[in-house]
């Protein structure tokens, strides 16, 4: 029976590529997470020597540490915030009215990513030294926003391009006035796609460390600046340990917003319209 | 209303851009004084530009290495990168069921790791000491280090990069009719030749979009071959920190910077010129 022959190979052949791309994805991630609770580990055995929490301990007992985790804590939603005050205007302009030089604006704001990053930080040093932005906390949030400008215009701009006007407009015929219509017809419409550029911004500016060294080192650290000299200067357990912490709240966000990222809104958003 | 984020990005983005580009043709005056003389082999243009930067970078044997190593991780990643997200695409597109989407569900997990810890646990995974070689030592066998290597800088910077343009291929490949499938299975046509006939060009644009942002995003990746990497070939994006901080050569990392500039902006040229063509043919221009 070739058929069943055949069933059975695609069924073998499908395992081994879960398989595959599941030790592809998540093994550095479950050999590092092991670290965290390990004792000793010696090449090349598989399983730690023993398992301990004392590392935890090591971490919390850092101030510096600590103090990461604040700054992080503290810049990433205030980039989020400032970004969706900056952004959202714009891409509700971009995506409902038509005004000389909107694509430009559009790809120009795309072209910012072509040039490296490092570079970028190098140069806008420059100009920050100039305006007094070295090590300050506004300095930070600015290297920051540069990062969440593509999302948080794109997204919701086709976010905002897929609510009908058919709707809105159906809305003003019934008498409702033009902030009324945005509130309860556009904005609620829109929302998944503003979500996912809110989730990409935080992520962006979460992940943020060669822009944040150059401007707010050593005055501010955060998480991912931190684990550079961590990596080099502690045991593997304690990076570890803190690589652990770092990834909570994107794993949170991850669960929380998982629907909306795969039904397609981040790919909608960038195509140019 | 659209001016706010135009003006965020043309003050703290265009003008460093303008000012680095100018700098490394050895305009030295203005804001860039300070880097000039701080900074040590500045050349400033005696008339309008100079090209000394670039000479003295190019006269160092180690950096065409460094800029070929760099064009060679960036084909090879985006080129895997591609080849993975569309075979996990077809497999949601023809054969949905647990298997396409844990498969899927893998494959964006990384979008939320952050790419320090990612590279980090990268490097540990297939060091000297990592899994990879422990698990072929249980057998006798010894597999090779890819810990700083230009094969380790491929494999972070595939793992990095597979959630964009898998979503990308994804969301393209979900948009072709079930009739335009059917339609071709009815005159006979294989799998095969579906998936290279009908789903990827019906994709093609979220393709070149995932294909352009990997590749731009690889070519000027710090963090990355920072922590996986080799200290030779060493990629772009770390030989302009090096420059900068190592060697205090701030000229000679600017004109990196524009070096990586130039490649990428030929990669973003064709992401406009096939978005402008798709929304031509779509009649939205």
């Amino acid at each position: 029976m070739p058929t069943m022959a055949r069933n059975l190979g695609g069924r073998i052949l499908t395992a081994g590529l879960i398989v595959l791309v599941a030790g592809f994805i998540l093994g550095p991630l479950i050999w590092l997470g092991m670290h965290a609770f390990a004792t000793r580990w010696r090449y090349p055995n598989l399983l730690p020597d023993g398992l301990t929490l004392d590392w935890w301990r090591v971490v919390f007992a850092e101030p510096e540490l600590f103090a990461a985790m604040q700054n992080t804590l503290f810049f990433a939603p205030v980039t989020v915030l400032l970004s969706a005050i900056v952004c959202l205007p714009a891409a509700y302009a971009f995506s409902r009215f038509s005004f000389p030089g909107r694509r430009i604006f559009l790809v120009g704001l795309f072209a910012t990513n072509a040039f490296p990053k490092m570079g970028l930080f190098v140069a806008m040093a420059t100009v920050f030294y100039g305006l007094n932005l070295m090590e300050t906390t506004l300095g930070i949030v600015i290297v920051h926003l540069i990062g969440t400008v593509v999302f948080m215009t794109w997204i919701p701009a086709a976010a905002f391009s897929s609510v009908p006007r058919s709707l809105e407009e159906a809305a003003r015929d019934a008498g409702a006035g033009k902030i009324r219509v945005f509130r309860t017809v556009t904005l609620p419409l829109a929302l998944p796609g503003i979500l996912v550029a809110c989730v990409m911004s935080f992520l962006a500016s979460f992940d943020e460390a060669q822009g944040t060294y150059l401007v707010g080192a050593p005055s501010y650290m955060t998480m991912p600046t931190e684990m550079y000299s961590l990596v080099l200067n502690y045991p593997t357990q304690v990076a570890a340990v803190f690589a652990l912490l770092l990834s909570i709240p994107s794993v949170v966000l991850l669960l929380l917003t998982r629907r909306y990222i795969m039904g397609g809104q981040l790919a909608e958003g960038f195509q140019i319209r | 209303m659209a001016l706010p984020p135009v003006l965020v990005i043309l003050l703290f983005v265009g003008v460093p851009v303008l000012l680095a580009v100018g700098f490394s043709f050895g305009m030295t005056g203005g804001l860039n004084r300070t880097a000039a003389m701080i900074g040590q082999d500045v050349f400033t243009a005696d008339g309008l530009i100079t090209g000394e930067a670039y000479a003295m970078l190019f006269a160092d044997p180690r950096f065409p290495r460094d800029l070929a190593a760099t064009v060679l991780v960036t084909v090879v990643t985006t080129l895997l990168v591609l080849g993975m997200a569309i075979g996990i695409a077809v497999l949601l597109r023809l054969r949905a069921g647990w298997a396409s989407t844990m498969l899927s569900g893998l494959g964006v997990i990384p979008l939320f790791i952050p790419v320090v810890i990612a590279s980090w646990a990268i490097l540990n995974f297939y060091s000297g000491d990592g899994f990879v070689r422990s698990l072929f030592a249980q057998f006798g066998a010894e597999a090779p280090i890819f810990g700083f290597t230009v094969t380790g800088v491929i494999i972070a910077s595939v793992w990095v990069n597979l959630p964009f343009a898998l979503l990308m291929a994804a969301s393209g490949m979900q948009g072709v009719p079930d009739a335009l499938i059917d339609a071709a299975r009815d005159a006979g046509a294989g799998t095969a030749t579906i998936v290279a006939r009908v789903l990827v060009p019906m994709a093609a644009i979220p393709l070149i979009i995932a294909g352009t942002f990997t590749a731009i995003g690889v070519l000027g990746q710090f963090t990355v071959p920072y922590f996986t990497g080799p200290n030779a070939p060493q990629q772009l994006g770390v030989d302009i920190s090096k420059y900068f901080q190592s060697f205090n050569q701030p000229q000679q990392a600017a004109a990196v910077a524009v070096i990586v500039f130039v490649v990428a902006s030929g990669v973003a040229a064709m992401y406009v010129w096939a978005n402008f063509r798709s929304a031509k043919q779509e009649g939205r221009v």
